[in-house]
């Protein structure tokens, strides 16, 4: 039988052998998945992936087990991401106006004003919907987009998001509204 | 007509509101059109998001791995080196230093390190009454003091005579 998630950490913190090896196997596509998610960028996906990871084997020994082995890494892994995102946003900074979170704040303006009237002649077909999605996400904030990624493509729920994001499960509804409003608004809903 | 349950649209659709809560959105949604909508185009978004092709670019797995593993021997490497340095110099310092004040104890006798005297009449008594040891000095400095402190006992009945 298959040893589960938390059983391979708690081996990872007794440093038995293979455990580290069979986790990072087991994650290590999810992990990308989730950093590329965040950073939007191939190297630095790569990079805070292999740094959660490095977090997991040295911290494997503080895992309670109060929640599910996936939660408590991918909090480690966002963190790892969003810390990321921090160091580097101080320089861009410098060569721009406006960051995620001033992008996010307009949306927010955005979002008040009326709908746009539907006109048909425009709409994408299902296709270049299915293929723009990603694009568009691409605009949302960094926490927005994990908080995406998290429900849409890992499964996870509100709650869960919430104990990896380390915020509330209200903030996380809000992120995850604002994140759909603006997606509905720059692709459209209903085929 | 309530407000628009805005934020609970999604957990609505996922199932994961409370029973009193789910009753209260749906009573809403049965009034506003304009939720039904957005739940609606909610939920196709949701599916596509879950349906639309891995928009990471690929990596290569073995080369994530063994990267990985050079980090981590890496970061772990540090440690393991700082513990080699910090751990030699301080015993060879203790030595050497144990090993001056034996020589210094050895030179000048039990008294040497009594308060109050003369220090340079002292030591030219020192020199005046211990010249044999002086003259033994090639051999004191061939013997390896440091690493072997009985040697300094054995001073004074080392010769010139035996050291061949």
């Amino acid at each position: 039988m298959e040893r589960s998630d938390e059983a391979l950490c708690r081996d990872v913190a007794n440093r038995e052998p293979g455990a580290f090896d069979l986790l990072v196997e087991r994650y290590q596509e999810r992990a990308y998945r989730i950093a590329w998610s965040v950073v939007r960028d191939r190297e630095d996906a790569k990079d805070c992936a292999q740094e959660a990871f490095i977090r997991l084997h040295d911290a494997a020994g503080s895992f309670a087990g109060e929640s599910k082995f996936s939660t408590w890494f991918y909090r480690i892994l966002v963190n790892c991401c969003l810390d990321h995102r921090r160091r580097g946003r101080g320089w861009r900074r410098l060569l721009v106006w406006r960051d995620a979170e001033d992008e996010d704040q307009t949306s927010d303006l955005v979002e008040r004003q009326p709908a746009p009237p539907d006109d048909p002649g425009e709409r994408m077909d299902e296709d270049q919907k299915m293929s723009r999605i990603w694009e568009a996400v691409e605009t949302l904030s960094p926490q927005q987009r994990a908080a995406v990624t998290l429900q849409c493509r890992e499964g996870l729920a509100t709650k869960e998001i919430a104990s990896v994001l380390g915020t509330s499960e209200a903030t996380v509804r809000v992120h995850l509204h604002r994140a759909f409003a603006t997606l509905r608004r720059r692709v459209g809903g209903t085929p | 007509m309530t407000p628009h349950p805005s934020d609970r649209l999604l957990p609505y659709l996922r199932g994961e509101l409370a029973a009193a809560e789910r009753a209260a959105v749906d009573t809403h949604l049965a009034v506003c059109a304009e939720c039904r909508d957005t739940v609606r185009d909610f939920a196709t978004i949701a599916e596509r998001l879950a349906r639309a092709p891995e928009p990471a670019p690929p990596i290569h797995w073995g080369a994530f791995r063994a990267q990985l593993h050079e980090k981590l021997d890496r970061r772990q490497r540090p440690v393991a080196t700082g513990r080699r340095w910090s751990m030699g110099p301080v015993p060879a310092t203790l030595a050497a230093g144990l090993a001056a004040v034996l020589l210094y104890l050895g030179v000048l006798g039990p008294g040497a390190l009594t308060p109050g005297g003369n220090q340079a009449s002292l030591e030219g008594e020192v020199l005046d009454g211990r010249l044999d040891v002086v003259s033994q000095l090639d051999l004191v400095q061939n013997l390896d003091l440091f690493e072997d402190f009985d040697a300094i006992d054995r001073l004074d009945p080392l010769a010139p005579s035996q050291e061949s």
